[in-house]
């Protein structure tokens, strides 16, 4: 009797193993907290209820920042690392220089059918570093304009859409503002002026609509008229703070309730909160908004910004086999094909098909701004630049303080030009 | 002369050969590693190469090591002797009350202690907020407009500095209430059966009674605030920060943003032996000084 059962006990332990091998285990780490993190969860559900017994996603969220990338680079270097994980475009060149990531093969991506001219051509060109790709694009995230459709169609700013008109020059934008705070508004626009976060997207994407570029060929930082269309990037924002038109030393989330409180009339912040307005709008606490693509300030269009992907890390010593590798790039295939529902982040889907499909026209706001991921300038490609870099560091030194007014602009631009040459080695 | 007997000796061994293994293996043995680390150019993870004095030599000319150092003896001087002078004020205050207020008191006072770093950044980066923050309108009331306390550099230091003696005076009280309950009342019954006043009582009984209590704490909060790094990385985080590190958050910065291991371990050395010269000095002087 007891012989038998203990027969039938193995029998099923062995069918449960040999059940267990088949089905592929794919560790994956996020950064992904808030508001994005809901969505994502939501998405890896539907891929593991889809993929049960083949292969399921086992996803870990942790810190964003410093601490996700050091993390990353350490676990790699013992061989402890995930399978697959998210990470910013803009710290690509880090990563691949302290030999944390793994290159992504042509045959990996003709495996699943995915090819470069399904990306935006500057999103692909920022995962690869010197011609080899280390990342596959999920998303494209920039800074938008939000605005308050109230008080702009009180001042008369706004067409028969709803869409601002005349913001786009600096002069425009300046009389915008004016106009807005003649009529109430205590703020023609607020963004986070304290800090390095917003003041450097707000300079890069300023920069970049000079034509400027932020490193040359030769890693050398705002070399030539480069310089002076820093100057001209930094003054312009010290003149919005000194003019009256935004407040200085603004925190991040004192200038999003500087927004909803009605305070501001304008509000310049990454797209990652335009689930923050939906749901305070849909909760009744909100009124009308929109939010469109950077103002054209100067010759040019150009937007900061960054792009999420997913990377392999180079695990040492435990690296993965073609079967992991295959299941690791079936994970990122299927995420980008529903990129879309991703999209109610706030962010861009990185994937042109799942920008171009009727789902996504038809999402609000997104498909007001979308129209930014053609111009979209990414981070400078350096191992000093990218989320919390010696590039960030450089602003909160000293493009922050020039747009408080405690310094000039040019002095500013020097000593940071100065600061990032040093580190150059 | 007490001589020991080996049976002493031994169950001495015994109990003592645990943590020195311990100690040696996760202490002494990485801090030998970390001064090997000092000479080479190691990254954050993995071998470096042997450079002699190369740290050292860009040590002495680095401009933001020299700040880093200012800044931490800046703040040590801002929270140390204020920290430990107030926790003794607090706690003969506490000490004069009696059953249940006494509880409450000293529950108020402690209460901070037991925040983690995160939550008291919270607290008071709301509190102090330059568009929002409660404490602005005492603050625009006597100076006129809001005031990013925060981000003005001269007044950074001493609000980080004031928050921390917020946070951690608890600890310093529950010490000298302690100390405090040593003393017998019959000294003070005595003493003012004599015709003492209440400040001879003090500066006579109470101060050299309660000085080996005084030297433990100031001992202990400096050693606590060399190594200062939460609240200015949290508190100074996008703005200034060349202006406002800490040493702590050199080797931080060094080893983990730049991944320059081997310069990270050498400031790490350096600072290892300024709070080992300060803190010994300090505690022999005061010592030495109450003994006399």
């Amino acid at each position: 009797m007891i012989f038998k059962t203990m027969k039938a006990a193995l029998v099923t332990s062995a069918l449960m193993v040999s059940a267990a091998q088949a089905q592929q285990v794919v560790e994956w780490w996020d950064f992904l907290g808030g508001g994005d993190g809901v969505r994502m969860k939501t998405l890896i559900e539907e891929f593991n209820t889809e993929h049960a017994g083949e292969i399921q996603i086992n996803a870990t969220t942790l810190e964003w920042g410093t601490p996700f990338y050091t993390k990353v680079q350490t676990s790699a270097a013992v061989g402890e690392g995930p399978d697959i994980m998210t990470y910013h475009l803009s710290r690509l060149p880090l990563g691949v220089s302290t030999g944390a990531l793994s290159p992504i093969t042509a045959d990996d991506l003709a495996g699943v059918g995915l090819s470069g001219d399904q990306f935006a051509t500057a999103n692909w060109e920022a995962a690869q570093v010197d011609g080899t790709l280390y990342a596959i694009p999920f998303d494209i995230h920039a800074i938008v304009l939000y605005y308050n459709k109230d008080l702009l169609g009180a001042a008369g700013l706004l067409d028969d859409a709803g869409i601002p008109i005349g913001l786009d020059s600096v002069e425009g934008f300046t009389t915008a503002m004016e106009t807005l705070q003649t009529n109430g508004a205590e703020y023609g626009v607020s963004f986070q002026s304290a800090g390095n976060g917003t003041n450097w997207r707000i300079f890069y994407s300023l920069l970049g609509q000079q034509g400027g570029s932020f490193i040359d060929e030769n890693g050398d930082f705002l070399t030539d008229d480069n310089f002076d269309k820093a100057v001209n990037a930094v003054q312009t924002m010290a003149d919005w703070v000194s003019n009256g038109y935004t407040a200085s030393d603004v925190e991040y989330p004192a200038s999003i309730a500087l927004f909803t409180g009605g305070n501001a009339a304008m509000h310049i912040n990454g797209v990652w909160e335009v689930p923050t307005f939906t749901d305070l709008h849909a909760a009744g606490d909100l009124f009308e908004w929109g939010a469109i693509e950077l103002p054209m300030f100067f010759s040019e269009k150009a937007t900061w910004a960054d792009s999420h992907a997913f990377a392999i890390p180079n695990n040492a010593g435990n690296e993965l086999t073609a079967e992991e590798r295959a299941a690791v790039m079936q994970v990122i295939a299927w995420m980008n094909e529903r990129s879309t529902f991703w999209a109610t982040a706030g962010h861009l889907p990185a994937f042109n098909a799942a920008r171009e499909n009727e789902e996504f026209r038809t999402m609000q706001p997104n498909a007001t701004y979308s129209v930014l991921a053609e111009t979209a300038f990414f981070d400078p490609s350096s191992v000093l630049a990218g989320v919390a870099s010696p590039v960030y560091d450089a602003i909160g030194n000293y493009v922050y303080p020039a747009i408080g007014g405690e310094m000039t602009a040019e002095e500013a631009v020097t000593e940071m030009r100065d600061d990032l040459d040093n580190q150059n080695y | 002369m007490m001589r020991y007997r080996r049976s002493d000796i031994t169950t001495a061994l015994i109990l003592l050969i645990p943590f020195l293994l311990v100690y040696g293996v996760l202490f002494v043995y990485p801090t030998f590693q970390m001064v090997g680390l000092t000479f080479t150019n190691a990254p954050l993870i993995g071998e470096g190469e042997w450079i002699g004095f190369r740290n050292y030599e860009r040590l002495w000319g680095d401009r933001l090591f020299s700040r880093a150092v200012w800044n931490t003896g800046y703040f040590v001087l801002l929270t140390v002797i204020p920290s430990t002078l107030l926790g003794l004020l607090i706690a003969l205050g506490v000490n004069r009350l009696n059953g249940w207020w006494q509880s409450v008191a000293l529950a108020a006072f402690f209460l901070p202690y037991i925040l983690p770093v995160s939550v008291v950044f919270r607290i008071w980066a709301w509190m102090l907020d330059s568009q929002f923050g409660i404490m602005q309108y005492p603050i625009a009331a006597i100076w006129g407009e809001n005031v990013p306390i925060f981000r003005t550099l001269p007044l950074f230091m001493p609000a980080v500095a004031f928050i921390t003696v917020w946070w951690l005076i608890g600890f310093n009280v529950l010490l000298f209430i302690a100390g405090l309950r040593n003393i017998s009342s019959e000294i003070y019954e005595a003493a003012a059966l004599d015709g003492a006043t209440r400040w001879q009582q003090f500066a006579r009984i109470t101060w050299p009674l309660i000085w080996p209590i005084t030297v433990l704490v100031a001992t202990i909060q400096l050693i606590l605030q060399l190594k200062i790094f939460d609240q200015i990385y949290l508190f100074g985080q996008g703005g200034r920060t060349d202006s406002t590190l800490g040493m702590v958050e050199l080797i931080y910065r060094s080893a983990f943003q730049r991944n320059q291991g081997g310069y990270g371990a050498t400031v790490a050395l350096v600072l290892f032996v300024i709070i080992v010269v300060v803190s010994v000095l300090q505690y022999q002087l005061l010592r030495a000084k109450g003994q006399r």
